[in-house]
């Protein structure tokens, strides 16, 4: 079953947050629990990228490629990346699973291929 | 009778083409020779490798220690097939590595030891030990242990090295890796870097004597010396840590 | 609200420091004491991120209190992440500008290396978002440096303007008996030469090694006192005229613009205006060069070159210790260190030394207007504050 990454909408407003946010930035009138969960969308542009050599000490990989993904309807994700020669402007396309594994947990978020 | 004893505690090194010296420019502009020594120059080494054995971070004391042993071993004929590099700025030593030849096709990486710090030396020092190995020994692959977190991370993080986890180290058990022919050549760029020849001035000043290294790593006097001296009015908190570092005053 | 003046200042050597974290924010915290002349403060603040996680030891502030003797004396930690020193400054600020104190001491310390270098990185990396920055990996160099790669395509800066910051601040330090690095570095050497991708490898491209400030331990005080007390000890008048705060979104790709840095250019601005002082009139400025890209960007945003202009001020040598307007005349984060919770009161010491004409080689000729930028997170708290000198 494929899983979803959500936006929240105001109920008031209809504004869409990624990530969660209690209170709306835009009306600033709802109380926390008024969003409703909206998936977001999986393709988009890919705004900026970077190689981390440095990654976190639970990585087991020499390497790390992360991006910041403006997704189709202008909300802006980050992900990890697994493009060869990422390049600003590049279409994209995501996917949700496992990004790390601290211990026993697995944390499940976007990994970015070409489209 | 005394010939024949040595002949049999002395073992008998094989043929190892030696390691042709290259220079390159490190960080601060400055260049630096990295060639081979041999048992000769190594009493002019030791005295400098000695004082790490009391600086208590970073496991210089136990890399200092155990390579005083094993340049100690190899100038007393007393281990096989070792070799030993120094890099040195202006004929200052900054850097020692060394490592044996286990098989016709097996290195072993003993240790990478900087004299000077916060310039990549090391990097430089353990690449051309990688070089030697692989393009100038002709090994398949080279065993490679860390004694501290950040030789794990420069190493064995960095050249995603294999585990060879079945073969105890030479440095005391402890697990190895292996850097192989396949990993030395997807990092060629970085483990092959520096330029040959060396140029006639350079080389003659590195071969003219190893120079006391300038700035070694060494066990701080009082670290908060340098504010002592803004309240103590005559300023010889400084200039006493100076004196003492320069062995001019006891204590 | 009163006026308020720094009257006595202290720090330690920023380097790898064996004391444990109380000692290190309190030996500054003496001589500060010393300097201004003062036996007991009416209050403490101590700028501090991570003494819970890294070294065990919470409730810092009352250890501090203790250990100089300055009991009962109220006392606070003030944990904004990298911004902590410039918060507890503020906080020091509001608390003798409102009258409920008449000298308030404000000491900044970390102890980063008690760890080693992989957990100091994750330690720093807690600044991130949990769901939406940390799950991936994200640390605070990967995100300068996707930050720097969006800046270099849109306004033109290349990797050897990084380079001449890096260059200009670690050489700068040489003339800082306290910073963290004391080792000459050519542009030549880190960018130019064949052997240069060894001596400055990638951290996080396009950002590389000597792009990135060094992990640090250390400590810096500052004291605040009324105009009355100041006046009193006899001390050189150095008044905080203006305090600036601004927070942005936590998680760095809900930021309006990505290559703005708003928190900055909003807690700039309203630290001029309080202090009723324009950008050109600044003679000296210390700012967060935690990462090379971010001198060159807070030197626009505050206001001191054109948004997009900065790494051309940088080429004309204004920012150099000889230029215009030097900026990080200590050697800033890059050549002083960055022990994270001293890092704001440091840079605040190196503005009233050289306010005072205390600052030696280093020293800034005719500096009367001084200011700092204290950067947290990634550009989500940012406190300004600017220092002018009276007499």
């Amino acid at each position: 079953m494929p899983r979803e990454i959500y936006a929240y909408k105001c109920r008031r407003c209809g504004r869409l947050h990624y990530p969660y946010r209690m209170v709306c930035k835009n009306c600033g009138e709802n109380e926390h629990n008024e969003f409703d969960p909206v998936p977001l969308p999986k393709t988009g542009t890919l705004l900026t990228f970077t190689e981390l050599h440095n990654p976190p000490s639970d990585f087991e990989v020499p390497r790390l490629r992360l991006g910041i993904v403006e997704l189709d309807g202008g909300i802006r994700i980050t992900g990890q990346l697994e493009i060869g020669e990422p390049r600003i402007g590049m279409r994209v396309e995501g996917e949700v699973g496992v990004v790390r594994t601290e211990g026993y947990d697995n944390r499940y978020g976007v990994v970015f291929r070409e489209a | 009778m005394a010939v024949d004893l040595e002949k049999i505690l002395r073992p008998v090194d094989r043929p190892m083409p030696p390691f042709p010296p290259k220079h390159m420019t490190i960080a601060s502009g400055e260049e630096m020779v990295i060639r081979q020594v041999g048992r000769d120059e190594i009493p002019d080494v030791l005295p400098f490798i000695a004082p790490l054995m009391y600086v208590e971070r970073d496991f210089y004391d136990v890399v200092a220690a155990r390579v005083y042993s094993e340049l100690m071993a190899y100038y007393k004929h007393r281990v096989q097939d070792e070799y030993v590099l120094v890099a040195q700025i202006d004929g200052e030593l900054c850097a020692v590595v060394n490592g044996r030849m286990v098989t016709e096709d097996v290195g072993m990486s003993l240790h990478t030891l900087a004299l000077r710090r916060g310039l990549r030396i090391g990097a430089h020092a353990f690449a051309a030990k990688m070089e030697y190995h692989m393009d100038i020994l002709g090994h398949k692959e080279v065993l490679v242990v860390a004694e501290s977190p950040i030789g794990f991370r420069r190493w064995m993080i960095e050249y995603d090295l294999e585990k060879r986890f079945d073969i105890p180290h030479e440095l005391g058990g402890v697990p190895s890796w292996a850097l192989t022919r396949e990993l030395f050549e997807r990092a060629r760029d970085t483990l092959v870097v520096g330029r040959r020849p060396v140029p006639d001035d350079l080389i003659e000043k590195a071969r003219a004597g190893i120079l006391p290294p300038s700035d070694p790593p060494t066990p701080p006097e009082d670290l908060l010396a340098a504010t002592r001296s803004l309240y103590d009015p005559t300023g010889t908190a400084l200039v006493l840590q100076r004196w003492r570092q320069e062995g001019k005053v006891g204590g | 609200m009163r006026d308020v003046y720094v009257v006595g200042i202290g720090i330690t050597s920023f380097t790898r420091l064996e004391y444990p974290l109380s000692e290190i924010a309190a030996y500054p915290a003496m001589m500060a004491l010393r300097d201004a002349g003062l036996a007991a403060v009416d209050h403490l603040y101590v700028a501090n991120m991570g003494s819970g996680r890294v070294n065990h030891q919470t409730g810092l502030a009352s250890a501090v209190a203790d250990t100089l003797s300055l009991t009962p004396a109220g006392a606070e930690v003030i944990e904004n992440g990298p911004a902590s020193g410039a918060s507890a400054i503020k906080a020091g600020f509001l608390a003798v500008a409102s009258g409920a104190y008449d000298t308030v001491l404000v000491t900044g310390a970390e102890r980063m290396r008690e760890v080693n270098n992989l957990e100091a990185t994750d330690f720093v990396a807690t600044l991130t978002h949990p769901i939406a920055e940390n799950i991936y990996g994200v640390t605070l160099p990967s995100l300068a440096a996707m930050f720097t790669r969006l800046y270099m395509e849109r306004y033109g800066v290349t990797e050897r303007h990084l380079a001449m910051v890096a260059v200009k601040n670690q050489n700068n330090a040489l003339l800082n008996e306290f910073a963290h690095l004391h080792q000459r570095i050519t542009v030549e050497g880190i960018l130019d030469s064949p052997e240069a991708m060894t001596n400055n490898p990638y951290v996080s491209t396009p950002l590389r090694f000597f792009d990135c400030c060094p992990v640090s331990d250390g400590g810096a005080c500052l004291i605040l006192a009324s105009r009355e007390m100041a006046e009193g000890l006899g001390r050189p008048l150095v008044r905080i005229a203006g305090v600036g705060q601004a927070t942005d979104t936590h998680c760095v790709h809900e930021r309006e613009e990505p290559t703005d840095l708003l928190a900055v250019r909003r807690a700039a601005s309203q630290a001029f205006e309080m202090a009723g002082l324009a950008p050109s009139d600044v003679d000296v400025a210390e700012l967060h060069d935690a990462f090379t890209i971010l001198e060159i960007v807070e030197s626009e945003e505050v206001g001191f070159f054109p948004k997009g202009e900065g790494h051309l001020a940088l080429e004309r040598g204004e920012t150099s210790l000889e230029g215009r307007l030097p900026i990080n005349p200590s050697g800033g984060l890059k050549g002083r260190g960055h022990p994270v919770g001293a890092t704001g009161v440091a840079q605040a010491h190196e503005i009233v030394l050289q306010l005072r004409g205390e600052a030696g080689e280093r020293q800034v000729a005719d500096a009367r207007v001084g200011f700092t930028c204290n950067f947290g997170g990634f550009g989500n708290n940012v406190v300004c504050l600017a220092f002018v000198r009276e007499n």
